[in-house]
């Protein structure tokens, strides 16, 4: 079969989230709306900054990892190696198979060791940086101490789109099956916390600190209270291939992708306009052949700022109309930023598979301002078949994926 | 003046809390490559923790390819530690 005219399916998923390691356990931890952003107290110590909080990844025992892959990996590497092996078992390899692709990507590269470095360079002592350190905070770390690790020896590329990151690496995978590039590939985002995040999106009037005291209320996408974002951190990936090595494999398909578009907010670099992000969606839609009414369900980029809210509901009226559905996965985990797409596509595989609709936590009161589309505040039983997906980053950076349920 | 007891007894605990190296494998005559398992990358690591534990500089004249077993670098250690009267 000519690999432009083949499928491309989703085989293994894989996620480090707030709620710890697992695919099942961050969607379960969804689905139950587990509290998990908590206080921090080095924003505490910043009586300037007025968010105080951030959902951060439980500490982990990560000693499985043998130590000299470990020694090269930050936070976010750990995250990406646990996610990336879960992915592989579920697609159903103890290792990665020959020729594997690998797309990952960050926003940054690890703060933490950045400062241990810079701290170095201040005292004057950088003979103390090791070649450990160094290779933690190169820009494509995670994805290169991963495919070390992991043996992944296919083409490794780390795109780097800020908050898009996730969801482009499943784009930029998805395109490279269909180029025949690749037959199989790891793709995603991953990220760490570091308060300099949380400080840097306060700075800019873009985080939530009027809920300080009631974390679990603090991010509340749509809601008329909000006043901005939740930084967090964890890692999704996903096992993407074409249908005819899935099939030829007997792999059990979870998700159809089917179509992918990327486009560029040029008028401001923190402000998107809702003409920018509907012709996003709308190129997803035509690239994917699919029609507007087809599609169930808008699982929204929606980090709960007032403009960047406004904005992609405002789009979403445009392209579907009031009665498309339309849900936030933010005010549960907050944003996990550079894995947040492909994190959250994670959730869109399993409301597909499990005949849901996750809600939009927090949303108790929609602001008028916001588009009027179809608002899920509730948990909804009901068949889906087609699910979009939007990122979009800092920068202007816009992605728009769209997934389906396999017949 | 350190003595050579002290110098293993250091160098032991500083490979051992960064190397994750247990106590048992830290003899003499331990290969760094095939027993301990330690690569290129962790021997230019290995002069920062030295350095750090023993308060001198161990990189000038620290070639890593002389170092085959652990005894090699307690000699080396012991060498530095008299030159510099430590």
């Amino acid at each position: 079969m000519d690999s432009a005219q083949n499928k491309i399916v989703i085989t293994g998923m894989g996620a480090v989230s707030p709620y710890g390691n697992g695919a099942d356990t961050f969607y379960n931890g969804l689905s139950e709306e587990k509290p998990c952003i908590g206080r921090v107290k080095e924003l505490d110590a910043l009586p300037m900054i007025k968010t105080k909080l951030a959902a951060k990844v439980p500490a982990l025992d990560y000693s499985f990892i043998p130590r000299r892959d470990r020694r090269s990996m930050s936070r976010m590497g750990l995250y990406a190696y646990t996610a990336a092996q879960e992915a592989l078992h579920q697609a159903g390899y103890e290792k990665a198979p020959e020729n594997l692709g690998f797309f990952m990507g960050s926003t940054l590269n690890s703060i933490s060791v950045w400062m241990e470095i810079t701290k170095y360079c201040h005292d004057k002592h950088l003979e103390l940086v090791k070649t450990s350190d160094f290779l933690q905070i190169m820009n494509h770390s995670p994805l290169a101490v991963v495919a070390q690790a992991l043996k992944i020896n296919g083409a490794c590329i780390g795109a780097s789109e800020a908050c898009a990151t996730g969801l482009l690496n499943m784009g930029l995978a998805y395109l490279a099956l269909k180029s025949g590039l690749v037959k199989q590939a790891l793709c995603g985002g991953t990220e760490e916390y570091h308060p300099l995040f949380s400080a840097c999106f306060d700075i800019m009037q873009a985080t939530s600190h009027n809920f300080n005291d009631s974390p679990d209320k603090a991010c509340r996408p749509f809601d008329k209270d909000r006043t901005g974002l939740i930084v967090a951190e964890g890692c999704g990936l996903m096992f993407m291939e074409t249908e005819q090595s899935a099939r030829e494999r007997g792999a059990t398909i979870l998700a159809e992708v089917l179509g992918f578009y990327t486009n560029t907010e040029t008028e401001n670099m923190a402000y998107p306009s809702a003409p920018t992000l509907q012709a996003c969606m709308e190129g997803a839609l035509k690239n994917a052949g699919v029609k507007a009414d087809e599609v169930d369900l808008l699982c929204a980029h929606a980090t709960g700022t007032i403009s960047g809210d406004m904005a992609e509901s405002q789009a979403a009226l445009a392209v579907f109309g009031p009665r498309i559905k339309v849900n936030s996965l933010k005010g549960h985990i907050g944003h996990t930023m550079g894995a947040s797409g492909s994190l959250e596509s994670i959730a869109c595989v399993e409301m597909m598979r499990r005949g849901e609709i996750l809600p939009t936590k927090n949303l108790q009161g929609v602001d008028a301002r916001c588009g009027a589309v179809s608002y899920v505040t509730a948990m909804e039983k009901r068949p889906l078949r087609t699910i979009l997906k939007n990122s979009f980053a800092i920068g202007g950076n816009n992605c728009s994926l769209l997934l389906r349920r396999p017949v | 003046m350190i003595t050579r007891e002290e110098i293993i007894q250091k160098t032991n605990e500083a490979l051992s809390a960064e190397f994750e190296l247990s106590a048992e494998k830290l003899v003499p005559t331990a290969n760094f490559q095939t027993d301990l398992g330690l690569d290129s990358l962790d021997a230019v690591d290995m002069v920062v923790v030295l350095e750090q534990k023993f308060g001198f500089t161990l990189r000038q004249g620290y070639d890593i390819r002389s170092m085959v077993t652990l005894n090699d670098l307690y000699n080396f250690i012991e060498k530095l530690a008299r030159e510099n009267n430590k």
